[in-house]
């Protein structure tokens, strides 16, 4: 009994750590250009692919492979984040937001329906981050997975903490969300923040599907799923709030992990979307409100 | 009236060749693959309401779709309905649905739109994929075909006819829904929203409406999918439908209905073209999402719209005599309003009688806007009341207080794309001779026939103002309206409000400074800090000690 419900605790913390990486990416990008990138759960599936291949290259028997393949999934993804700022923003770096998510929508059908007709639609294992092996903690058995998989995602969350609160990039960024025109006539180089943005927010995406790609396989059709909660998680942190959406993510995923446990996946996924309706038709504004201002 | 436009016939050509090479090729797989044209455009003609005319990113077009489909596959499988009834089901339970979200969505910032339609499609897809009813994963098969009495349309000749039959119908219904000056309306409230407000446009009619339409079209097409083919799956509620009709609007043109059609020409046929590459024609469409929007946003019905444009409006004979609409004296009182923990307006009275000017100066931010914006109704004050010929306004909607008798003018107007000056100007109006009569009145009745795009920013402004006149108000608050004119510009304006105010009409005009409405206004109203801190005659306010410490002493010594 205890050790199911620690079990089932740490099941939870992994995921809502993972969903919180996923969450952050995506949010980075709302403020970065004020569109959704609808792609990113493509981004996250690819990155996981990227490691499913990255670790077939590997010598067998290599100790804590995941981790091996981790900085090259970080680095081959960020470079997908190049890419897709460069065709799906830059050439609509002038039009309506609403083009920018379109052409994300279009990024995302060519990387879903890319990977499937380029490497089939099977599920795929990632390689485990240490190994499969269990620890026993006064009786209640943990999977290395889930411990590292927790670990790996608090070190990247921290680390995006650091940059964007810390760094010289991390305040250009945030006064390039906040008011775009302003941050460039004091000097900022927004189309350089801008990208960078996409990059991290790739790497950021890439990261959790490698974390997620060996206990829950990976799949060309799992992205879809992804990006929703990613978008729900940043309605319930308050539109534009970075924190909030990566908090709206780990509870999202507790949710999930709570509701699938005591009924099914299903109905967690249907009270999920009911939730977000409901939410909407009565705080048509999100949750908490939004941080950056309509501008007339 | 003015002869077919050379656009439709470039269509109607399109039309005319497709058909001959369907009878060319004339196997039945052609037929099919035009039929599920056909089908396709029928959604993409309704997803253009909500998506091109409302401007609304809405991700339920294929799960309205798919809801159509179940509908008629149930009611003709399980209680027997004859198939055409099923059709009819199909087309009024997607209405509803459309009409029934359209509601608390129509209030939402547009990724919220996107979200919420994507949280619809979601759960009409778990529904279709796990409930008993709808068959599961397996779907429901057997769907009976079309009848006809005793004829069956199955495939081939009569379904594409049939199928086509009310393409065109859907075309001519869409049309008739934007006519009489309703897609200029619709325009307003897509791509000036406040103006709309302003102008008294009720975006909530549009809104109910063109998602029922949008809905009904979706569900016809689901509807007459699942009696050609006789059988309906989960997938027909899933992403596929939506990015196929989505990839059409786009590619099609936004808002164009027969856009819609040749962008349902082209993509439809395109997985039998890739068919060796399996299932890579969603990729394909992604490419070609993505080179649309980036290299041809405007699709298709754009590129034939620049080779062959819209015919400008016919232009009244005769501009009608000025509305006699009796002035009405506009009075705010005690008007407060809170931004965060910034106080824009602390207490803030004043009127305007008719038939005089008055002027609103201050320095920036000192809350001018911000009164234009409470009495116009585009903000609620905290406190305070604002009267128009003796009627409480603040409580009423801003759409509302136009038909009252109020006018506002912008001071950067917007307009929406593609309107001639002549409809931009009657888009509020009782009809085309009354807004040629404002257009009169502002000197632009001479371009009624051009494009809005060929306007200057000192004539949109003058366009704005017409735009407002042409509602024929009791009393016009204006935003800066002299702002950047030239000399001659400003007297004429000057001139024009003079006379609007011999007609009766209360007259409020903001400005920076005193030098524009020292000769023009009857008195001058003097706000700092969202407070009134002078009020009086231009004379008398210009030489109050406290506007000249605060406010005119460094534009006196200038």
């Amino acid at each position: 009994m205890i050790e199911a419900a620690a079990q089932l605790a740490v099941n939870a913390v992994a995921l809502g750590a993972v969903y919180a990486l996923v969450a952050l990416g995506f949010v980075l990008v709302i403020g970065a250009v004020g569109a959704v990138n609808f792609a990113h759960g493509e981004l996250v599936m690819l990155g996981g692919m990227v490691g499913v291949g990255a670790a077939m290259l590997l010598p067998a028997d290599l100790p804590v492979p995941g981790l091996l393949v981790l900085p090259a999934v970080l680095a081959v993804m960020a470079a997908v984040g190049l890419a897709v700022a460069g065709i799906a923003y830059a050439p609509l770096r002038r039009a309506p937001p609403t083009a920018v998510f379109i052409a994300t929508i279009a990024v995302g059908l060519i990387v879903h329906h890319g990977v499937t007709v380029g490497i089939g639609p099977e599920p795929r294992r990632g390689p485990p981050l240490i190994d499969s092996g269990i620890l026993d903690v006064a009786g209640v058995g943990l999977a290395h997975q889930q411990l590292a998989t927790i670990a790996t995602a608090a070190a990247l969350i921290f680390a995006v903490h650091f940059l964007l609160q810390q760094t010289r990039f991390g305040r250009r960024l945030r006064a390039a969300a906040q008011d775009p025109e302003m941050a460039r006539a004091v000097g900022i180089p927004v189309r350089l923040t801008i990208a960078v943005s996409f990059a991290l927010a790739a790497a950021l995406a890439g990261a959790a599907g490698l974390l997620l790609s060996n206990q829950y396989l990976v799949t060309p059709t799992d992205g879809g799923a992804l990006m929703l909660k990613a978008y729900v998680a940043t309605v319930i942190g308050g539109w534009g709030r970075i924190w909030g959406a990566a908090l709206g993510a780990f509870a999202i995923a507790v949710f999930e992990t709570l509701v699938a446990a005591s009924a099914s996946y299903l109905v967690a996924e249907a009270l999920l979307y009911l939730g977000v309706l409901a939410v909407l038709a009565v705080r048509p504004q999100g949750l908490f409100g939004e941080t950056t201002g309509r501008r007339a | 009236m003015t002869g077919p436009d050379r656009r439709d016939l470039v269509y109607l050509a399109a039309a005319a060749a497709g058909l001959g090479g369907v009878v060319a090729l004339g196997d039945t797989y052609a037929l099919r693959v035009a039929t599920l044209v056909g089908i396709y455009a029928i959604a993409a003609i309704g997803y253009q309401l909500v998506f091109g005319r409302l401007g609304l990113l809405s991700l339920a077009q294929g799960a309205l779709f798919g809801i159509g489909a179940y509908t008629s596959a149930l009611l003709t499988l399980s209680l027997g309905l004859p198939a055409p009834l099923g059709i009819v089901a199909a087309v009024v339970a997607p209405a509803a649905v459309g009409a029934a979200v359209a509601l608390p969505i129509a209030r939402l910032e547009s990724h919220y739109v996107a979200l919420a339609t994507l949280g619809l499609a979601q759960l009409a897809l778990l529904a279709a994929t796990n409930l008993e009813l709808t068959g599961g994963a397996n779907g429901l098969y057997g769907v009976p075909p079309l009848a006809v009495g005793p004829v069956e349309i199955v495939g081939g000749w009569p379904m594409l006819t049939l199928v086509w039959t009310l393409v065109g119908l859907c075309l001519l219904a869409s049309r008739a829904m934007l006519a009489g000056g309703r897609a200029a309306r619709f325009a307003t409230l897509r791509d000036a929203p406040h103006a709309a407000l302003t102008l008294g446009l009720n975006p909530v009619p549009a809104r109910l409406v063109l998602f029922a339409a949008a809905g009904a079209l979706g569900g016809l097409a689901g509807g007459l999918q699942v009696h050609g083919i006789g059988v309906v799956s989960p997938s027909v509620t899933g992403f596929e439908v939506m990015v196929t009709i989505l990839a059409i609007a786009v590619v099609g043109g936004r808002g164009s209905g027969p856009g819609a059609v040749a962008g349902a020409a082209l993509l439809i046929p395109l997985p039998e073209v890739l068919r060796f590459l399996e299932g890579s024609y969603l990729a394909a469409y992604g490419v070609v999402l993505l080179a649309a929007i980036v290299l041809m946003p405007r699709g298709l019905d754009g590129w034939l719209r620049d080779r062959f444009p819209r015919r400008p409006p016919a232009v009244p004979a005769a501009a009608s005599a000025p509305a006699r609409r009796r002035g009405k004296a506009l009075a705010v009182d005690g008007l407060r309003k809170r931004f965060g923990g910034v106080t824009a307006l602390d207490g803030v009275s004043f009127a305007v009688s008719a038939g005089t000017v008055v002027g609103l100066i201050g320095a920036n931010g000192s809350g001018k806007t911000t009164v234009l914006n409470l009495i116009s109704g585009l903000e609620t004050p905290d406190a305070g009341q604002i009267r128009l010929g003796g009627v409480p306004l603040a409580e009423r909607p801003a759409h509302h207080r136009t038909a009252l008798g109020l006018g506002r003018g912008f001071q950067h107007p917007e307009f929406p794309e593609g309107l001639f000056v002549l409809e931009a100007a009657a888009v509020a109006a009782r009809d085309r001779s009354v807004a040629l009569a404002a257009l009169e009145r502002v000197g632009l009745a001479g371009r009624a026939a051009e494009p809005v795009a060929a306007l200057g920013a000192a004539e949109l402004r003058r366009l704005d103002l017409a735009r407002t006149l042409a509602t024929e108000p009791g009393a016009v608050i204006l935003d800066e309206p002299a702002a950047g004119l030239t000399a001659d510009e400003r007297s004429a304006l000057s001139a024009l409000l003079r006379r609007l105010a011999d007609e009766g009409l209360a007259v409020l005009v903001v400005d920076h400074g005193m030098d524009f409405l020292l000769p023009l206004a009857d008195r001058i109203v003097c706000l700092d800090a969202g407070r009134v801190l002078a009020a009086g005659t231009p004379e008398a306010v210009r030489r109050d000690p406290a506007v000249v410490a605060a406010y005119l002493g460094q534009g006196a010594a200038a």
